[in-house]
């Protein structure tokens, strides 16, 4: 039933999407014989291009033939490149799916033990070591952090890649430029709802009971403050799928998001279209994806639901 | 935990450490990859690059801007002009296609005539005028043209395809088969080639942020890297003793477009003011690389059509600039708005431009918009002032499609909707020199400079400099020395 109800809203988020895309996207000036054509092609032949590719039917049955392409999973071709979408999501889509879980992993690693620290320490000096530092990774940009990083550990100790995706060690700089920044977020959400278990009945009846102070911490208290830090991590997994067009034009990644912009920029719609998709996808399975782990995390919302 | 996290990093960074392995391979790094490598469709800068080493057309041009014979024998006895509706080359005989067959005057007429039958070329309009194409024998191609065009020879510039892969409708927007000096060999994340003369490998990657081009030539990631930086980067690869940077004089022309349909701006004597209210000069002093230069037509001084013609450049005069607005009525300040696109440089010149118009009583609106819509607008006609640059003009019939008054968009590119009678007869009569001097004097564009070329590359890397146009034919020569060694060993 929970599934179902999901999956129902699921459906009617894909096709608001589908929708609104579609309409925006004519609304925006200009049309694609524009720009296959350019400025030279004589009136004549614009009409013809605009007829072949059906612009000139109402709307809604060009909206129709749409979605009865994308049923049969026909995306279109870019109007620039004439290269099949498909081929442009396949290749792109894992290239930001990969750079997201790689900073994804970061942002754990560093986020959730340094919240924990903070909060064990709360109002101490490391505390406020650590609260400062978090502060200061969440407060740098990825236009800015990118290139220091780029210049540290590329050009001046020639560890890495400075850009690119031909290495393995290609995606570290940009995961980590990401991941910094997802690991501060995470640090202080750990930290507070950290804290606000940590003083609850239950845990002192752990440690009453004799329990380890590691037990406690990580069975009793961590496993209640993981609510709002799954909600986090589900909403910046969703923007990190989303594609994080800074970060990719810097490192020269081919993700999602920087063919998205482009795409916008060259007002190649199909591409924009597609892309707009994949993103609404990414987004709606990446949240159904934190219902189903909430179920998981916490009896309450399987009683509730 | 936490030792075994850093033991991991620091193997990691073990594993990537060291110089880029990239001997032998010269590797471009590039701001803006080809969007598609079929000649027949291409239409950005770095497409039109690509395809010019890719593919050999028919004509191509000098130094002066001048049509030259390039698949086609320069000889005049053979390859000639029978009136201005027949066109008759002969081609070379040695020509091949990187799949080793011959080129031959099928090859011509099959990728003319399929350039035609397209609907959603760019292309296809500018050869409307071919009325059908003759072969005559496997090296002789005769076209035959509807109407007179006395420059038909200057547009045969297109890259010529083998017939028997468009038979088949091969995919040339990816995997393209042409005679010019590289040969494609893939294209994945950035696009490889091969010079056909001596296996050199030549690839060519999207790096889109200036800086970050920069880290990676002084790396050793980039061999090379041409254009598209602001000074103040050039000037700190100059600073490097690892990097040689090599300039030349440019021909791109810069230009501020004007409304000619605004009511203030439709006077001669405001445009006039405008003109005098730039310090051109100064601006390349101060944020261009070396060897730009001040502008006065959209064709640069060493055009065959400028020989002999002298214009001056407008100085920067704001008090003139000032009484000519007071003359012709202008309550001051003058509010006037600028579009111009999202790139920093652009943005840069928009704001030292609207500083520069301030003592001359002319205050400049900047309004910064994304590629798309700011082409739109302007193609649109919607603004009063703008800033492009013409890119790669070779032949004087920009004039016309420019200036025209039949070539409002979507004609043509008089985009400030220009209507001048007396130009329009001086275009007719093709009379050059009298249409560049009427367009400086009536001023439809207010000219500023071209923008000097650069190249920065690794010191192993010789035989190569920018073009004027900023091509980058000069890769068919470029030479990496260590490549020489190990052809050597």
């Amino acid at each position: 039933m929970f599934l179902i109800k999901k999956l129902s809203s699921f459906a009617t988020v894909i096709f608001g999407v589908l929708l609104l895309t579609f309409l925006l996207i004519h609304l925006v000036p200009g049309d694609p014989v524009e720009v296959m054509l350019g400025e030279s092609a004589s009136m004549a032949d614009r009409d013809t291009l605009r007829a072949d590719l059906g612009l000139k039917q109402p709307l809604i049955s060009q909206f129709g033939r749409y979605i009865a392409k994308l049923a049969h999973g026909d995306l279109g071709s870019s109007i620039h490149t004439k290269t099949p979408i498909i081929d442009l999501i396949k290749t792109r889509y894992p290239a930001t799916l990969k750079l997201a879980i790689s900073s994804l992993i970061i942002g754990l690693v560093i986020g959730i033990p340094l919240g924990i620290y903070a909060a064990l320490k709360a109002n101490h000096w490391q505390d406020f070591v650590v609260t400062m530092v978090s502060v200061r990774f969440s407060a740098m940009p990825a236009f800015w952090l990118g290139p220091i990083l780029m210049l540290v550990f590329a050009v001046w100790l020639g560890w890495l890649p400075v850009s690119g995706m031909e290495s393995n060690s290609s995606i570290i700089l940009p995961a980590i430029t990401l991941g910094l920044g997802l690991s501060a977020i995470l640090t202080r959400m750990t930290r507070t709802s950290l804290l606000d278990v940590l003083h609850d009945d239950f845990i002192r009846t752990a440690r009453a009971k004799g329990l380890s102070e590691q037990t406690v911490i990580v069975r009793h208290a961590l496993r209640a403050a993981l609510l709002p830090i799954i909600t986090i991590v589900g909403l910046q997994m969703g923007s990190l799928l989303a594609g994080t067009v800074i970060t990719e034009t810097i490192f020269s990644w081919d993700g999602i998001g920087r063919l998205l912009v482009e795409s916008i920029e060259k007002r190649d719609y199909p591409v924009t279209q597609a892309c707009v998709l994949v993103v609404a996808l990414s987004y709606v399975l990446v949240n159904l994806f934190t219902d189903i782990i909430y179920r998981f995390a916490d009896p309450r919302v399987r009683v509730s639901a | 935990m936490l030792r075994i996290i850093l033991l991991m990093i620091f193997c990691l960074l073990l594993a990537a450490c060291g110089k880029p392995e990239n001997i032998g391979e010269i590797n471009f790094a590039i701001a803006q990859a080809p969007l598609n490598l079929d000649p027949r469709y291409a239409t950005d800068a770095a497409s039109e690059r690509v395809n010019r080493l890719i593919y050999q057309p028919l004509v191509d041009f000098d130094a002066a801007m001048q049509p030259v014979y390039v698949l086609a024998t320069s000889d005049t006895s053979s390859s000639d002009t029978l009136n201005e509706k027949s066109y008759r080359f002969t081609l070379q005989k040695s020509a091949t296609f990187h799949n080793g067959k011959t080129l031959t005057a099928h090859d011509v007429k099959a990728t003319y005539d399929s350039l035609l039958s397209l609907k959603d070329s760019p292309h296809a309009a500018e050869f409307s005028n071919i009325e059908r194409i003759k072969v005559e024998d496997e090296h002789t191609v005769l076209f035959q043209l509807k109407q007179p065009d006395k420059h038909f020879v200057a547009k045969l510039i297109l890259g010529i395809l083998p017939k028997t892969l468009i038979e088949k409708n091969h995919d040339f927007s990816h995997q393209p088969v042409g005679s010019g000096a590289l040969e494609f060999v893939s294209w994945q994340n950035k696009l490889t080639l091969k010079r056909t003369g001596d296996n050199q490998i030549i690839s060519l990657q999207e790096v889109k942020d200036p800086t970050v081009r920069v880290l990676k030539l002084l790396r050793g990631e980039a061999d090379l890297i041409q254009g598209d930086l602001p000074p103040e980067l050039v000037k700190h690869l100059q600073s490097k003793p690892e990097i040689s940077v090599k300039t030349s004089v440019g021909a791109n022309f810069s230009y501020l477009g004007l409304n000619m349909q605004d009511a203030i701006l439709k006077q001669q004597k405001i445009r006039l003011a405008i003109a005098h209210a730039i310090n051109r000069q100064a601006i390349i002093d101060k944020v261009m690389v070396k060897n730009s230069r001040v502008a006065a037509a959209i064709l640069p001084p060493e055009h065959y059509t400028n020989l002999g013609v002298s214009l001056f450049a407008y100085d920067y005069n704001p008090k003139l600039a000032k009484k000519l607005l007071q003359d012709a009525g202008i309550k001051l300040p003058l509010k006037l708005v600028y579009k111009t696109s999202t790139d920093a440089q652009r943005v840069r010149f928009a704001t030292i431009l609207q500083a520069q118009m301030r003592p001359a009583g002319i205050a400049l609106e900047i309004r910064s918009l994304d590629w798309g819509t700011f082409f739109a607008d302007v193609k649109q006609g919607n603004f009063q002032l703008f800033g492009l640059t013409w890119v790669g003009i070779k032949t004087p019939e920009i004039y016309s499609k420019a200036f025209g008054s039949d070539f409002f968009p979507p004609n043509g590119f008089n985009r400030g909707r220009y209507a001048d009678t007396e130009l329009d007869k001086l275009l007719a009569n093709e009379d050059w020199p009298a249409v560049t001097q009427r367009i400086h004097a009536q001023l439809p564009y207010i000219p500023l400079w071209y923008e000097g070329q650069f190249a920065a590359m690794q010191k192993n890397i010789t035989d190569y400099a920018p073009k004027p146009d900023g091509n980058w034919d000069n890769l068919t020569t470029i030479i990496r020395s260590d490549t020489i060694s190990n052809h050597a060993n």
